[in-house]
């Protein structure tokens, strides 16, 4: 069957009026919870996987992707009218856009940004359409050392090559690994970490980890040390609709954003804050106003959300066909799909190919409800940016502690949600990013599975991992990522020594 | 702001608490009986590569702590000067109580008190109208996600189940 009749099959099954209204909840829901302060789209989705629960697979995951989506677009308006970026991707967005903003020019500020992901979005979209089967194909040649490989690479980027430290990122790592480990291990079914507690025997749940670590965490940061302060809304003065100048502005940045971010996305380099950087400085480059950046220049609007917004579609890439989740944000929708018993890989392309596909078809539609819902109804969405912030928390809490206690109805679940949320209070207040905690905690259990297997099928022989080509190749690139990096960090240093001005560490 | 001159004593203590919760790890992993199954590997060498691993990072984040400080931290010392502790105090008395309560009192009354609290805790000096909301937003939750998507929450004294 080939892709253009599977991506029919697929529009057959997310057109359906379930689907499709399922569609349309998600992403309104997805960004009426996006566009709160302080709730990226990692939390947006850990919130509302309970709601989800209920329906058919194929259902609840067209909601979720709708959420997903959602949470990302209604993020960036956050960014712009607040300057409280939700995530490090928006962290431009939120520069750029909320000085465009203070200049009155919200308008065009919001509508390159939804429009731009859309086109971006779009165009992912269908890339994502495309290059999955062929990433399938080479899928189905990877045995488990290749899966342990990547899932190395992947450890180590989100880990100690992006982030400010790569101390403090793998501190981060190893935690999350070690929370992995707490449960049943999956080849002898031993027990392990789970310190006599019955309540452990099936390991920590990604939700109670990811609202514990991205709600309560928050808010008790927030309410401890940012409670003075207060945020100023930009108001949305004048049009929303962008000039004809505007568009001759945008267009190439979206183009350039999406052609950045959707790569970006499709290898494990942590998601989308390395594209939304680059697109910002290929377009300050590049633009024939220069001058206007940093005080609020369209492209650099447009292009780094364009880039966001296309890079979230190309996490989707190792995540479906690899199961290999590269962000936050993928770890908990691979949790969705393991809530369903269903392991995202090349082989669920063979064996639920509707579900796949309604779900890449999902997403097209899922884009054009986006531009409709936002554009015209920015005024609504900006509306729930005033809700006061104690409210908004307290709000906010009472989902968080619903979805934890609704697992299995547990007060033990609470408590680890506490536990974890100081955790991510005391992260939070240390500088010490929280991503790589859930992907180790997903990746880890699902490494050493692929480790086990590797070596029982070599009789033990470790050098089965540089032997196969495969992964050889996917270990070169690790040491290379790992290398590469500070080897230019000390010719700089070399270089700026040698002109005579020590660079300051 | 030379603030990076002496030893931050939360620096050293995190790095310290990792340390342990590493050799914690490795100690612990001791305990699990080894059966290889088909697998050339059992269950023991992850735990003893991860609690190895975690301990070297709490030994490395020690001895960056004690050598200048943890590199590349943010200059947030103005966020971080004046602490509002009370705040803390009173949101993780309402996400405890809240966990004591929704068994028995049940999800609604639950959800009101832990709204007030949290709302308490960032500043807000409106108890009536918080108390009026958080009733209202709990009783909607809880219908709708229990009538509607079939989640399954304690009713409580009120709920007659």
């Amino acid at each position: 069957m080939d892709t253009l009749n599977a991506l029919m099959s697929g529009f057959a099954v997310a057109l359906s009026l379930q689907n499709l209204l399922l569609g349309f909840v998600g992403v309104t829901l997805g960004t009426a919870v996006g566009v709160l302060p302080g709730v990226g789209p990692a939390l947006t989705v850990a919130l509302l996987l309970p709601a989800t629960a209920s329906f058919d697979p194929t259902g609840a995951l067209i909601m979720f992707a709708g959420i997903y989506y959602g949470a990302m677009f209604g993020g960036s308006t956050t960014s712009i009218l607040l300057n409280t970026p939700g995530e490090s991707a928006t962290i431009v967005t939120a520069m750029e856009g909320n000085m465009m903003a203070k200049r009155g020019r919200a308008g065009p500020a919001l509508a390159t940004s939804a429009i731009g992901s859309f086109v971006a979005g779009t165009i992912a979209t269908l890339l994502l359409t495309f290059v999955s089967p062929m990433a399938v194909d080479v899928a189905l040649k990877f045995g488990p050392t290749e899966y342990f490989a990547v899932m190395v690479l992947a450890f180590v980027t989100v880990s100690a090559v992006l982030g400010a430290s790569p101390a403090r990122g793998l501190a981060s790592l190893f935690l999350g690994l070690t929370i992995g480990l707490i449960g049943l291990d999956s080849q002898t079914g031993q027990a392990r970490f789970t310190l006599g507690i019955p309540e452990l025997l099936d390991g920590l749940d990604v939700v109670v980890v990811a609202v514990g670590l991205f709600a309560v965490g928050e808010t008790l940061y927030v309410a401890t040390y940012l409670n003075r302060t207060t945020d100023t809304i930009e108001q949305m003065k004048g049009s929303i609709w962008m000039s004809k100048e505007d568009w001759k502005r945008s267009w190439k940045p979206w183009l350039r954003g999406t052609a950045l971010g959707f790569p970006f996305g499709c290898i494990p380099a942590g998601g989308a804050e390395i594209p939304t950087f680059l697109s910002y400085a290929t377009e300050k480059k590049l633009s024939k106003h220069p001058e206007e950046f940093g005080k609020g220049a369209i492209e650099g609007v447009a292009g780094p959300e364009a880039a966001n917004n296309a890079s979230a579609s190309g996490t989707l890439m190792p995540l479906l066909t690899l199961g290999l989740p590269t962000t936050a944000t993928a770890a908990i929708i691979l949790a969705a799909f393991q809530q369903y018993g269903l392991q995202p890989g090349p082989l669920l392309f063979d064996t639920q190919p509707e579900l796949i596909w309604g779900l890449i078809a999902s997403m097209y539609i899922g884009n054009v409800i986006l531009l409709a819902l936002n554009l015209p109804l920015v005024g609504l969405w900006v509306k729930l940016l005033t809700i006061p912030r104690p409210l908004l928390y307290a709000g906010i809490l009472i989902f968080a502690t619903m979805g934890a206690y609704g697992l299995r109805n547990s007060w033990f679940d609470l408590a680890l949600l506490y536990g974890i949320g100081v955790m991510g209070f005391v992260m939070r207040r240390y500088d010490i990013p929280v991503a790589p905690v859930l992907v180790g905690m997903i990746l880890g259990p699902l490494s050493e599975q692929q480790f086990r297997r590797a070596l029982a099928i070599s009789q033990g022989d470790l050098t089965i991992f540089v032997t196969q080509p495969i992964s050889a190749t996917v270990l070169a690139i690790t040491a290379l990522v790992v290398i590469v990096p500070q080897v230019w960090r000390l010719i700089r240093r070399m270089r700026a020594s040698a002109i005579g001005h020590e660079s300051p560490v | 702001m030379s603030t990076h001159a002496r030893i931050h004593p939360g620096e050293l203590l995190i790095s310290l608490a990792l340390l342990a919760l590493g050799s914690f790890v490795v100690l612990e992993t001791q305990g699990i009986s080894e059966t290889q199954g088909y697998s050339q590997v059992g269950p023991r060498l992850f735990p003893y590569l991860i609690g190895t691993g975690l301990t070297l990072c709490g030994a490395w984040l020690g001895w960056q702590a004690l050598t200048g400080g943890w590199r590349n931290v943010p200059l947030d010392d103005g966020t971080h000067a004046a602490p509002d502790r009370m705040a803390f105090v009173i949101i993780s008395a309402g996400v405890l109580l809240h966990m004591v309560l929704i068994g028995w009192a049940g999800f609604i009354l639950a959800s009101t008190l832990l709204f007030v609290l949290i709302a308490r805790g960032f500043g807000s000096t409106k108890p009536v109208r918080n108390l009026i909301i958080a009733a209202v937003l709990s009783a909607v939750v809880f219908f709708l996600f229990t009538q509607g998507l079939g989640l399954t929450l304690p009713a409580g004294p009120f709920g007659g189940a």
